[in-house]
């Protein structure tokens, strides 16, 4: 399959099984759960799996380049907001600081790769697996991008119930 | 589908990139404007309009204020480098 931006569909099951811990987790009889780190990689055009079928992140075809260590870098700054979308439907958003890689020199870069690289491994949410890594989504750029000994920047879309990043309706 | 009516959305994201040197202050203008406004393409036409022309007012005067931080900010390196001693740098911060 070609790249397609998509939620991943192990991420749909994964959240369900509750895999995932975007935020600091408490609940009532046991201690605190440290929020897992998310990162987004990028990937030139020749990364085909990037799609919705894709389960976990892997270097093969990420881009390489000054200032840009394989894996990516983390989101900074989580928020889960709820409201309303413009069709009254509660809708639950997450929203993170942009991504820069400064100073940067970035070629062919297609898309990127949002990812739990917490679970560094393999394993099980009750009788759920994952992959090591497990991606969350895949965003297309529509275009390669490159960066030149200047600035490379992926800018989130507005923290609201209509645009955000990753939007759960 | 994550129940009988729910859904799971993404946003667009914005890639900005720059060759020998940071990002514009158009660039940085553009994406705080993202940040702050949407203008939603099914709005009623009128609507839409003044959304646009106030969007491009404000995206004006951002501009406006990034090139003014711009050059602030090279007087305060071009201070400090004068300050240590480095006269040749500055004269180049300076010329920028």
């Amino acid at each position: 399959m070609a790249i397609n931006q998509a939620m991943c569909g192990s991420y749909k099951k994964e959240i369900t099984a509750g895999i995932h811990f975007w935020l600091t987790h408490s609940r009532t009889g046991s201690g605190s759960i440290a929020a897992d780190t998310f990162k987004i990689a990028m990937f030139t055009s020749s990364r085909t799996d990037a799609n919705e079928d894709l389960t976990g992140y892997t270097a093969t075809n990420e881009v390489s380049g000054t200032a840009y260590v394989a894996g990516g870098d983390a989101l900074a700054s989580v928020t889960l907001g709820l409201s309303d979308n413009s069709s009254s439907v509660p809708t639950a958003f997450l929203d993170f600081t942009d991504t820069t890689w400064s100073t940067s020199t970035i070629s062919g870069a297609r898309c990127a790769v949002i990812y739990n690289s917490t679970l560094s491994t393999a394993g099980t949410g009750g009788t759920v697996g994952h992959a090591a890594n497990p991606s969350v989504c895949v965003l297309d750029f529509g275009g390669d991008k490159s960066s030149s000994a200047g600035d490379f920047t992926i800018q989130y879309p507005a923290n609201d119930a209509n645009n955000a990043i990753i939007r759960i309706a | 589908m994550f129940q009988a009516s729910g859904e799971g959305g993404l946003g667009t994201v914005s890639v900005f990139t720059s060759t020998d040197g940071g990002h514009t202050p158009e660039q940085v203008a553009d994406m705080a404007l993202n940040r702050i406004m949407q203008i939603n393409e099914t709005a009623p036409p009128v609507i839409r309009d003044q959304a646009i022309a106030h969007k491009n007012r404000l995206r004006e005067i951002l501009i406006y204020y990034m090139n003014s931080m711009a050059k602030s900010e090279r007087t305060t390196i071009w201070a400090l480098m004068k300050k240590q001693g480095h006269d040749d740098i500055a004269e180049i911060i300076r010329r920028l």
